[in-house]
This record gives C-alpha cells, sequence and structure tokens, in this order.
C-alpha cells in the first residue's frame, strides 16, 4: 500500500494518491486518523527533478479518557539516501475524550525523477501530552520535553493573562494584547541556515579571518542552572562550535539545559539566534557540578538577505529539565528585561492568544483564558 | 519544430549560453510553450539549490586569454632563440614545431571551451534552512521540507537548534491550531 508506482511519479504533473502516504499509530495510541485527503497534493516533473507538494489535512480524535494537550507527529522521508526527517507538532491543545481536531501536514520534496518507485513519506505519532502532563509515545524526538516546556509556558501565560484581566479588567488585558502584538511585530528574525560540521555557505564575509568571540549572560536568580563562561568560533557572518560551561545551582539532578542565543551585527542590532541544547542525551549534571555544552555545528546568519556579521553574542538559559521529568522555564519578570523584549519571540500560547483576540476580539478571547 | 537540446535549454536557463547560442534559443522560445516550460522549471530548479549560483568565481575568459597569450609568449621565444640561418630557411615553421604549435593551440581552445560551460557542482553536505515558504533540509539534488502554506511571513517564528534543526511556529490560517514544525539536518 505504501508503494507509489513509478509511472504515477514520472508523469509531467501527477495527483499523488492517499497510499503515498503511511501512517503509523500503535494499536494502543490515544489517537486516531479519523479522516484525510492528499488535498491538491501533486508531482511535477521540473527539468531532471521530480517535485512533490504534499498538502494532507487531517482529522484526528482523542480515544483516551483523558483531555490532550499537545501530539508531536514525526514525519519521515521513506527514500533512505534523502534522509529527510521532521516533526510536525500541535501545542496548545484542549481536546476532550471522543472529540476530533483538524490539523495539517504540508510537505514539499525534491528528488530526481530518474528514481523509481518506493513510498514517499511516513507518518509516525511521536508523542501525545495530557493536561495532567502524563505523556503517551515513543519520544524518539524528546516530544515529551518538548511539549511539556510549551504546556509550562502556555500555563504561565495564560496565568499572566488571567491576572492582568483580573487586575485592570477588559481594557486592560486588551492594551495587553496591543503591546504583545507590538513586540512580535517589532521581532527582528535572521535567516540562519544550520550545518552540522564545517562552514554553512562560502560568502564574501567569511573572508574575515576566525576569531573567537565570548558570551555575556544574562542571569535569571530563580534559574537552577547558571551560565559560568562560553565562546564560539565567529568569521563574518558564521559562527561555530558553540560552549557554554553551566553549573547546576539547584538540589536536584538536571538531564538537559538549553541556553538562548542571542548574536548583534556591528551596529548593535540585535536577534535571536537561536538556542544551544546539552548534546549529551545521557547527561546528569549533579546539584553544584559543572558540566559543558557544545555542539559541532556551523550557524550561517543573515537578514533581508544580507549576512549578518556577529560582533557580540549573549546567552541566557532558556529550558532546564530535571532528571525527575520536571521542567524549569523562565517566567514572565525573567522575560521582562529590555533586551529579550525586544528580540525574543513570544510564546507559543501568547501568539496563539493573540491570533484568538485577533479574529474574535476581546470577548473571544476572555472566552478562551476561561476555559481553563 | 526542432527544440533545444535540454543541455542548450539548462544553460540557457542559467544565462550561460554565448550571445550566438542565447540569440538563437531565446528566438526559439518566444514561440515555443514547452520548451519556455522547460527553461522555468529549471530556473525553478535553479531557485531551489541555490548551491549552483555559489560557484567560486573563476574568471574562465581571463584564464583563458592569458593561456593564449603564454602560448604565443612561448612561440616567441622559441623564434628568438633559432638560429638566424634555420629562420632564413623557414620563414614560418618547420613541420614538426607547426605540429607542436598548433596542437598547443587547439588543446589550449579546447580546455577553454569546456572550462566556459558551467558544471553544477552540489554540494552533498546536507544542510537545513528556512525558505519564504517552509524550512528545508537539502543534500545536493534533493531536498525534503515541511512547509507553512497561508502563513504570512511575518507571523512565522523561526527557532533554530545548534544541534542541527531549524523550526517554524505559526497559527494554521485553516485549523487556528498553533502549528510547530522542525526539521533535522541528521
Amino acid at each position: 500500500m505504501m508503494l507509489l508506482g513509478a509511472t504515477t511519479l514520472t508523469a509531467q504533473d501527477a495527483a499523488i494518491p492517499q497510499a503515498a502516504v503511511s501512517f503509523n499509530l500503535p494499536p494502543n495510541s490515544p489517537l486516531s486518523v479519523s479522516g484525510f485527503t492528499m488535498a491538491d497534493s501533486r508531482a511535477t516533473a521540473r527539468g531532471a527533478a521530480l517535485a512533490l507538494d504534499l498538502h494532507m489535512p487531517l482529522t484526528l480524535r482523542n480515544d483516551s479518557g483523558k483531555r490532550i494537550h499537545g501530539v508531536t507527529l514525526r514525519v519521515v522521508s521513506q527514500e533512505v539516501t534523502l534522509g529527510g526527517k521532521g516533526s510536525v507538532t500541535y501545542p496548545s491543545l484542549n481536546v476532550g475524550p471522543g472529540e476530533t481536531f483538524p490539523v495539517r501536514i504540508d510537505m514539499q520534496l525534491m528528488r530526481p525523477s530518474q528514481i523509481t518507485g518506493g513510498p514517499l513519506v511516513q507518518v509516525d505519532l511521536d508523542g501525545v501530552l495530557f493536561q495532567d502532563l502524563s505523556f503517551f509515545g515513543p519520544d524518539r524526538l524528546n516530544s515529551k520535553r518538548t511539549l511539556t516546556a510549551c504546556e509550562m509556558e502556555a500555563q504561565r501565560d495564560r496565568e499572566h493573562f488571567k491576572r492582568v484581566l483580573a487586575a485592570t479588567g477588559p481594557n486592560g488585558l486588551q492594551n495587553e494584547m496591543f503591546e504583545s502584538m507590538a513586540r512580535q511585530g517589532a521581532v527582528s528574525q535572521l535567516v540562519v541556515s544550520v550545518k552540522r560540521t564545517g562552514r554553512a555557505v562560502t560568502s564574501a564575509a567569511t573572508a574575515n579571518s576566525e576569531r573567537t568571540a565570548e558570551f555575556a549572560f544574562l542571569q535569571f536568580p530563580d534559574s537552577p542552572i547558571e551560565p559560568m563562561k562560553g565562546s564560539a568560533q565567529i568569521s563574518g557572518n558564521e559562527a561555530h562550535a558553540p560552549r557554554i560551561e553551566v553549573r547546576n545551582k539547584s538540589g536536584k539532578p538536571v538531564k538537559y539545559v538549553e541556553m538562548g542565543w542571542i548574536v548583534s551585527d556591528p551596529s548593535g542590532k540585535q536577534y535571536m539566534a537561536g538556542s544551544l541544547p546539552s548534546a549529551d542525551a545521557d547527561l546528569v549534571l549533579p546539584p553544584g557540578k559543572t558540566a559543558r555544552l557544545l555542539q559541532e555545528t556551523t550557524l550561517n546568519f543573515s537578514a533581508k538577505g544580507q549576512p549578518v556579521n556577529v560582533q557580540k553574542m549573549v546567552g541566557f538559559v532558556n529550558q532546564v529539565e530535571f532528571e525527575d521529568g520536571k521542567i524549569w522555564v523562565p517566567n514572565r519578570q525573567n522575560l521582562d528585561n529590555a533586551v529579550l523584549l525586544k528580540v525574543l519571540p513570544p510564546s507559543a500560547e501568547e501568539q496563539r492568544l493573540t491570533d484568538i483576540y485577533r479574529k474574535r476580539g476581546l470577548q473571544g478571547l476572555i472566552s478562551e483564558l476561561n476555559k481553563y | 519544430m526542432r527544440h533545444p537540446s535540454q543541455e542548450i535549454l539548462a544553460l540557457h536557463a542559467g544565462g550561460d549560453l554565448g550571445w550566438l547560442e542565447r540569440w538563437k534559443t531565446a528566438r526559439h522560445l518566444s514561440g515555443c510553450d514547452v520548451c519556455r516550460d522547460e527553461v522555468s522549471a529549471y530556473q525553478e530548479v535553479r531557485e531551489v539549490l541555490p548551491e549552483l549560483n555559489q560557484m567560486p568565481e573563476v574568471p574562465w575568459n581571463r584564464l583563458a586569454a592569458e593561456m593564449r597569450a603564454n602560448i604565443r609568449l612561448g612561440l616567441a621565444a622559441g623564434e628568438c632563440v633559432r638560429p638566424g640561418d634555420q629562420i632564413q630557411e623557414s620563414p614560418l615553421f618547420s613541420g614538426a614545431r607547426a605540429v607542436v604549435a598548433f596542437a598547443g593551440v587547439f588543446a589550449m581552445l579546447l580546455a577553454a571551451a569546456v572550462l566556459e560551460r558551467p558544471v553544477p557542482v552540489h554540494a552533498s553536505e546536507p544542510m537545513v534552512q528556512a525558505t519564504d515558504t517552509g524550512i528545508q533540509r537539502r543534500s545536493g539534488d534533493r531536498a525534503f521540507g515541511l512547509m507553512h502554506p497561508g502563513a504570512q511571513a511575518q507571523d512565522v517564528t523561526y527557532t533554530v537548534g545548534a544541534q542541527g534543526t531549524v523550526g517554524a511556529r505559526y497559527v494554521d490560517s485553516e485549523t487556528g491550531a498553533i502549528t510547530m514544525t522542525k526539521v533535522y539536518v541528521e
């Protein structure tokens, strides 16, 4: 069923049948696919290459007895030599037992047209997070941590907006929405490409000699992790081999640390460059001990089509997972920082709530907040 | 109607034809939808695979001119050291020297012709990056992308993991659900 005939794909422009996609949900899955179509998915010959545009609207059903708050699907190209792997995560859900909800997966594959046959895409369930923070799934992509962190941020931000509503009324909540939307509009985003090793791409800016740039750090008083020192190798608009030494100042063992990474260009303009997670899957950082986060990757920065040369770097603790699975994320006071307000995008939940405000107005937003 | 070869169309799409061939191809394209579509397809592939545009800048014409000049210089130097009586006996070239000289010029012209033609260089090392419509992992002539159609560029938040991931977060315009896609370099 998974196999897609070569004859179908070698056509100049052909529809892609449903059989090109395989859904793998375990037998005891709390989710089931109650419907999906391939919509206007097409395979198009482009010279010597074949472009495959897959559009898959899905309807998923909560077959469990608990409310679902997040889902991650793993999407893998079935062509072994391609090695394409991705995930689609739906956080901030609130789906009751027996309820269905719509999601979409939109993909694009490009491959030589002379390759014949073979399945296209496999979609697996990687994880489901429930309201009580229990989790189901193989978790091959660390979905448990991602979904739990999103849920912690969602709870934090909903509580914040509820407090604003209680303290200042609908007008105060409306002003808060205006401020959030203004911040979201003002954040400048970098275009970053990532390569596992070596240089990302060549550019004139990389002709400069390489230098070591040190991280400065924003310290959060309640963070369980203290960044000590760190650096990255900088060459023009490329940064590689970032490394940061951190100390566990909490009383519990830590198994995952993620640092936020801000860069500024020679004019002083700051951008959120990315995050630097701990690389060691078996990391256990006991209380009081230090560890080094390092990644042998190269990041290449540009904005509006122009290279952004890295002048300075700032790091901050973005996420911590303790050995017992509990997650720490910065609180709203931590984020109320002049540097972070300019560069840090809002959480997924804040983005969702402002979208509700835009589409359904103040009453729609208040109604949404009251569901929790 | 006789169509240009795929090779000619591909070179035309990249602006890599000589002026005469370019003019002939453009004239054909003005009346041929099939070939025009082919050229568009090649141009799209070039956009999808920007490594093609990142070939090192090699001044082939200058290189060829320098090669020609060096050969002429060598020939002129040979003439200078030739004994006078031989020059009088052979005002142009002796047979063997002429063969060697013409073979050298022919080899130079052949090399210049080959070097003028761009050879696509495919980056085989996988790279993940955000595009206008999604996140894409590229490796040579293959690509794998998770797209966010319908989302306005300013409403998409990109995240980069130094371990080798790029993510996008947006509110799906059809479902209203926050959607986070992530593509892995490995």
